[in-house]
């Protein structure tokens, strides 16, 4: 696609959000980056411009006018947070793609916080139900988007969503940070794609990776 | 965000307030700053735009010359009309010379609503009626009007555009050089 895509990323200044950010500015989009802090916001945007001058790239002082001024939002914030921008962002949101990337940890990093029959992602989408909310990147370490080829293969991204326009334009997202994108099934497989990084996590802790680790399904 | 949409609608079609809700939940809003494109060439048109806030072009470019067939400014609809409903390749760029505010339809929201909502069928009847009868007015006036009348014809149909637009714009969407439509402004205000 020639047309250039804006994607909004909310919370642009946690170690996902700027991971993701960084990656992007480098594809063919026009990256808005909204975050709590100004100063941090800024000193990100200008790291961004020192790496990549020619990356397309604005710090907006409002979540509510960069996602309304967004094709495609990422909701990159804790969990918990999660209900006070869908809030803020719901009628700008209208008919987007608002990607989920959250996993609802609870405290001692061994499960999640959500009933078995939801998911972060679902609950996003019920807070947002005319938007097209997709889950992706939530399988991968923030660490990763630096160094998304770990032994000498592309870090896989799963994907998963309702709505089949969507779920092809957040895999061309997925592919433009490095990832390499699978496409996992509907929305109610964030479910499976939230317990995954819950293991992810414990074997991590377990064997050391040092959070420097990721998905790889292996097939002929 | 959606006013000057649904006013429009109630002009050709009565709504009430369950229907505006009901066709409200299709609809993007979607901000374009100027320059910034909708929609290039070679992609396939993915929406319907219709102008709440600002001005758009479409153009086609051939040897590096652009050919302006169609301005949008408030109230206005503009799409790769083809494209979107073929998902063929566009032929035209769209793009913003203004800062701007738009409500986009996709096509599935578009055929959807066609389904679901025989007002929303009505409007688009109506609306694509009024396109063709302006697309037929601007035919004759291409092969059969004098410059001068082409130009006099544009800007007392479109006052607005007339006056947000460059002229060397007017001169393309007219299918004229800029060189050319200078002359014949001159001659016209001499003439007065
Ligand atoms: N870290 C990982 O490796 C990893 C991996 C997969 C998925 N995730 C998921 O990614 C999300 C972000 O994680 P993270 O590690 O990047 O967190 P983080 O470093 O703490 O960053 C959180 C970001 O959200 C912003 N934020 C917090 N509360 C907000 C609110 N109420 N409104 C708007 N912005 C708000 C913060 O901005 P300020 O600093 O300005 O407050 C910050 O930019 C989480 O949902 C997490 O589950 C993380």
């Amino acid at each position: 696609m020639n047309t250039k895509q804006t994607i909004a990323v909310i919370g642009a200044t946690g170690n996902m959000g700027a991971g993701i950010a960084r990656n992007l500015s480098k594809g063919n989009y026009r990256l808005l980056l909204c975050a709590n802090n100004q100063e941090k916001l800024q000193a990100l945007v200008q790291d961004i411009r020192r790496h990549n001058a020619a990356a397309d790239i604005e710090a907006v002082d409002c979540t509510v006018e960069a996602s309304w001024e967004a094709d495609s939002i990422i909701v990159a914030v804790p969990y918990p947070a999660e209900k006070e921008v869908a809030d803020k962002i719901r009628k700008v949101a209208n008919q987007k793609s608002v990607i989920s990337i959250s996993n609802p940890l609870n405290a001692a990093y061994n499960g999640l916080t959500t009933a078995p029959d939801t998911s972060a992602a679902e609950e996003l989408q019920k807070l947002l139900p005319n938007s097209k909310v997709v889950k992706a990147f939530n399988t991968v370490f923030a660490a990763d988007f630096a160094t998304p080829v770990l032994d000498g293969k592309q870090v896989d991204s799963f994907i998963a969503g309702n709505n089949p326009e969507a779920l092809q334009t957040v895999a061309e997202l997925v592919s433009a940070a490095g990832l390499n994108p699978v496409i996992a099934g509907d929305l109610s497989v964030s479910r499976t794609l939230e317990n995954m990084t819950v293991l992810l996590i414990q074997l991590s802790m377990k064997y050391n990776y040092n959070w420097l680790a990721g998905w790889k399904v292996l097939h002929h | 965000m959606y006013d000057l949409f649904f006013q429009k609608f109630r002009e050709k079609v009565p709504l009430s307030v369950e229907e505006e809700q009901q066709i409200k939940s299709y609809l993007t809003p979607k901000k374009l700053r100027k320059r910034q494109y909708l929609l290039q060439e070679g992609d396939i048109c993915k929406t319907l735009a219709f102008v709440e806030k600002g001005a758009l072009r479409e153009y086609s470019v051939d040897n590096g010359s652009e050919h302006i067939i169609q301005f949008a400014v408030e109230g206005w609809t503009i799409s790769d009309l083809f494209s979107f409903l073929t998902g063929e390749p566009a032929i035209y760029n769209i793009d913003a010379l203004e800062d701007s505010e738009l409500i986009l339809i996709t096509r599935t929201a578009h055929e959807e609503l066609l389904q679901t909502q025989p007002k929303y069928e009505t409007y688009n009847r109506v609306l694509i009626t009024s396109a063709y009868v302006a697309l037929q007015r601007r035919l004759t006036a291409s092969i059969s009007l004098s410059i001068e009348e082409r130009y006099t014809n544009f800007t007392t149909m479109y006052p607005d555009i007339a006056q947000r637009v460059p002229q060397h714009m007017i001169a393309s969407y007219l299918g004229l050089t800029p060189e050319t439509l200078s002359r014949a402004r001159k001659k016209m205000t001499t003439r007065k």
